[in-house]
């Protein structure tokens, strides 16, 4: 552009210098200048502006120059754009060429990145792998953990079963053992698989940890045991806890259970003799060895405390074998309980026979004996029916006392026999009978006051009152065999009676009553007939009476029987009204209702209905029947009260006693 | 359970003495299974109870033996008198002969006990209000004139069963604590627990830790 107004000056100057030239090519330029609208031309314009900056005097000089000028100028102009363009192109090449080296960089980094991805190809795979690897190793591990905290102990549980020696046992230990009993069960599952070596391994494993474990146990536990020598002794719920775990080995078990028993064995003993001879603090309780002249309270003293201690035994058994769930614990609880009181059998059974042995007396020995029933029984409850030796010694002693009881007894009886007493003249029982029926009320006395159980009761009955009423039948019959019938009759009636009141109040006699009973009647009878007869030959009628016993229809009416007539009989029938002479009857001191006489007649005793109605009637003389009755009534009473005081048909035992009524001969 | 290596540490053995019917099987049936025996039958001979109770902070195991009340096995009971510390004795309120009998009760137990064992009275069927025939002011002044502890209890509503068997015990406690009862001697009754062979007066903090005495 600027040399565009370098060009137009130079025309504009051209232009000028032709002006008077028309229609010519100057004149044509010219109006062309002149034409042209500067306004509108902005590069001459431009041009203008720019050639103003430097053509600022216009002097031919300057005007010939101009051109020069502008050409210099433009030249200039011109090196200086090169120039800088020069630097421009430098500046790009530098660009360039670190572009190029960046190039260079970039391509060598690629193939340098592509041969490390070629070199770690292989490393990747060999990582991969090992992922994969490691992957299945952790979870091999994770099995392996499970198997192991499945089927081996925790170091923990390995230190609580692996304690110091004489360390104590704790509840960790018992959890371990419970875990190695787990395990070794639990490893049965692998010997089913395929596992079978380390099921094996384990199993043994836990079989001698098992064992050495209750070795420990037990050897702790007998420990324990043996400390339990004081008299009173807490189990401890450790103990009863190893109690518990030890069931599994039956020999460990067995052991210290006997352990225990030999240690409370010892104390029980040591304990009983020291209540035995020292007794209480400042002597109350006083030794029970003081009381040894007090036979009853010495052996239920002795026994008595024998009892408490069982019991506390028991109780001590119970707290350790609480938790034991194998079966006949019970059993075992019984053998150790027995096991325990054996050791005081022998000071127990010296004391006791010493009592017997020093004879106390029937009574005494009867009431030792019961004692001793009592105490076997009420301990049987305690230890079980199993052979106890405690149970063996009361048994044997009570058997001893019982033994020398009956001795005692039948050396009574030897006595009585050795002389007989003769019956006294009332035909009473005689004191022998009496006093020995009092020792019999006695030692009965004391055995229903005993603390028997009815049934092992009912038993000695038969044994003593045999031991007793068997010589003292004998007794009577001997001392009656000079007598004549009635009076035999009737001493014997006297005596069974004795017998019967006293035998009455008991109970279990029913036996022996009957038989008593049995007695009485029938010496009754033989005392009725005695009456009988007596009367008959009192009134003469024993020859009418055997007529009429003897007569048979063949031999026609007796009226036509020699004697038999009917004056004969009349005078027979009035010396029989006649009253009677007062010897005759047995009297009784009893005061009857009157109002029982009606029905007198229908208690008669046969031998009366023989005599007055033979043969449903011959003999109808019912004056004499009215008569003699009315003479009777106190005989007939007597059958008749006697029958009605039968206390086992009409009356309570204990109201027999006021009912008493004698027989007298008068 | 496995803090206390042991379950108590003494033991204290009672006695309940009384006439037939007053209650005494009950009285114990009530006090060792919190429960009330309609049809309780005659005691043969004598019966055995035990419970373990708190008695001023202390574990205490009462070992109770329940005499027969029939005069028929009075001397079979009077062997369990021995070496009781404590003795309850019951009577009926109902039935004043039972009231009248006990000088003759507290006679046998005051000979056949030693001086420190702690006797009870108690009158047995508080809840029979009606049919009261012995006031409580007249019993307790018999217990006071004879030196006993008096309650007035009812097996059937358990109405101060427990404090009967507790006030004993806290006696008899209070005895050991004061040194009138000596617990070296035997059959005083109290057992005590540690096995140590400690002499004179106890600690008040039993130590029963035996279970290390290896040997």
């Amino acid at each position: 552009m600027s040399e565009n107004k370098v060009e137009m000056s130079a025309e504009i100057v051209q232009n000028a210098n032709v002006q008077p030239q028309q229609n010519n090519p100057l004149s044509r330029k010219l109006n062309k200048i002149l034409e042209t609208r500067l306004d509108n031309d902005k590069e001459m314009l431009e041009a203008l502006k720019a050639l103003s900056v430097f053509f600022t005097e216009n002097s031919l000089r300057t005007r010939r120059n101009l051109r020069g000028d502008i050409e210099r100028r433009s030249l200039s102009i011109n090196e200086e754009f090169a120039r800088i363009f020069k630097d421009v192109k430098e500046e790009l090449e530098s660009v360039n060429e670190d572009v190029h080296a960046m190039s260079t960089c970039c391509e060598e980094m690629t193939s340098r990145l592509k041969a490390a991805k070629e070199q770690t190809q292989d490393l990747i795979v060999k990582t991969n792998k090992l992922q994969g690897e490691n992957h299945r190793l952790e979870v091999r591990a994770q099995v392996a953990q499970a198997f192991l905290t499945k089927f081996q102990l925790s170091g923990q549980e390995m230190a609580a079963l692996r304690g110091a020696r004489d360390s104590p046992i704790t509840e960790e230990f018992f959890r371990a053992l419970t875990r190695v009993k787990q395990i070794h069960e639990d490893v049965k599952v692998l010997l089913r698989t395929n596992q079978q070596t380390a099921g094996l391994e384990i199993m043994e494993q836990m079989a001698v940890l098992q064992e050495t474990s209750y070795e420990q146990l037990y050897r702790w536990a007998q420990n324990e045991c043996r400390g339990l020598t004081q008299e009173s002794c807490d189990i401890s719920p450790v103990l009863s806890q190893a109690m518990e775990a030890l069931q599994d080995r039956p020999v460990l078990y067995k052991y210290t259970l006997d352990e225990f028993g030999t240690a409370r064995r010892a104390a029980v003993v040591r304990g009983f003799i020291d209540a035995l001879t020292r007794g209480g603090p400042g002597g109350t309780p006083r030794p029970i060895e003081m009381h040894s002249h007090d036979p009853m309270r010495y052996v239920g003293d002795m026994l008595a405390w024998l009892h408490q201690a069982t019991a506390s035994e028991k109780e001590h058994l119970d707290a350790l074998l609480k938790q034991v769930t194998v079966r006949g614990v019970e059993e075992n609880m019984q053998e150790v309980v027995g096991h325990i009181t054996e050791g005081v059998c022998r000071p127990l059974k010296v004391r006791i026979e010493q009592v017997i042995v020093a004879e106390p007396g029937a009574v005494l020995l009867y009431k030792v004996s019961n004692l001793l029933k009592f105490y076997h029984h009420t301990i049987s409850a305690i230890i079980g029916t199993s052979v106890a030796t405690l149970l063996i010694t009361i048994e044997d002693m009570n058997v001893l006392s019982k033994k020398m009881f009956f001795n005692s007894l039948s050396l009574h009886a030897s006595r009585l026999m050795d002389k007989v007493e003769l019956p006294p003249p009332d035909l009473g029982p005689t004191s022998s009978l009496t006093q020995t029926l009092a020792l019999l009320r006695e030692v009965l006395a004391s055995h229903d006051s005993s603390v028997v159980p009815l049934d092992a009761r009912q038993a000695d009955f038969a044994q003593v009152l045999s031991c007793i009423l068997d010589p003292l039948l004998q007794l009577c019959t001997v001392s009656a065999s000079n007598l004549g019938t009635a009076d035999m009759a009737t001493y014997m009636v006297n005596s069974l009676y004795v017998m019967k009141t006293t035998l009455a109040l008991f109970e279990f006699t029913d036996k022996r009553l009957e038989m008593l009973e049995f007695q009485i009647e029938a010496h009754l009878d033989t005392l009725i007939n005695e009456q009988a007869s007596f009367v008959l030959i009192r009134a003469g009628l024993s020859y009418i009476y055997s007529c009429v016993q003897q007569h048979s229809t063949q031999q026609g009416p007796l009226s036509t029987l020699p004697g038999m007539d009917t004056s004969s009989l009349k005078a027979a029938m009035v010396q029989f009204d006649l009253p009677p002479p007062p010897l005759v009857f047995y009297d009784c001191d009893y005061s009857v209702d009157q109002s029982t006489d009606g029905s007198v007649s229908s208690t008669v005793s046969p031998a009366f209905q023989t005599a007055w109605y033979p043969n449903g009637g011959v003999l109808k003389i019912g004056a004499v029947q009215h008569s003699y009755f009315g003479t009777l009534p106190n005989f007939c009473l007597w059958i008749r009260q006697y029958k009605g005081t039968d206390p086992h048909r009409t009356e309570p035992h204990h109201s027999v006693e006021r009912r008493h009524y004698r027989v007298f001969q008068c | 359970m496995a803090t206390a290596p042991y379950n108590y540490s003494y033991i204290f053995k009672y006695i309940i003495i009384g006439d037939m019917g007053v209650g005494k099987s009950c009285l114990l049936h009530q006090f060792t299974e919190k429960k009330f025996m309609a049809d309780c039958p005659h005691t043969i001979g004598v019966e055995f109870g035990t419970r373990i109770m708190e008695v001023s902070g202390q574990k205490i195991k009462l070992q109770i033996w329940d005499t027969a009340g029939q005069e028929r096995f009075r001397a079979v009971t009077r062997s369990y008198y021995r070496g009781a510390a404590g003795a309850l004795m019951v009577y009926d309120i109902t039935r004043r002969s039972t009231y009248n009998h006990l000088s003759s009760w507290l006679t046998d137990a005051r000979n056949l006990t030693n001086p420190n064992t702690v006797i009870i009275l108690i009158g047995n069927k508080a809840d029979l209000e009606a049919q009261r025939d012995v006031t409580y002011d007249e019993a307790k002044q018999f217990a006071e004139e004879n030196g006993l502890l008096f309650l007035e209890a009812s097996a059937k509503t358990g109405e101060n069963v427990e404090d009967a068997f507790l006030e004993a015990a806290k006696k008899i406690y209070q005895n050991i604590q004061d040194g009138s009862l000596d617990l070296n001697a035997a059959e005083s009754g109290v057992q005590h627990k540690p096995s140590a062979p400690q002499g004179g007066r106890l600690t008040s903090e039993p130590t029963p830790q035996r279970e290390g005495c290896g040997c």
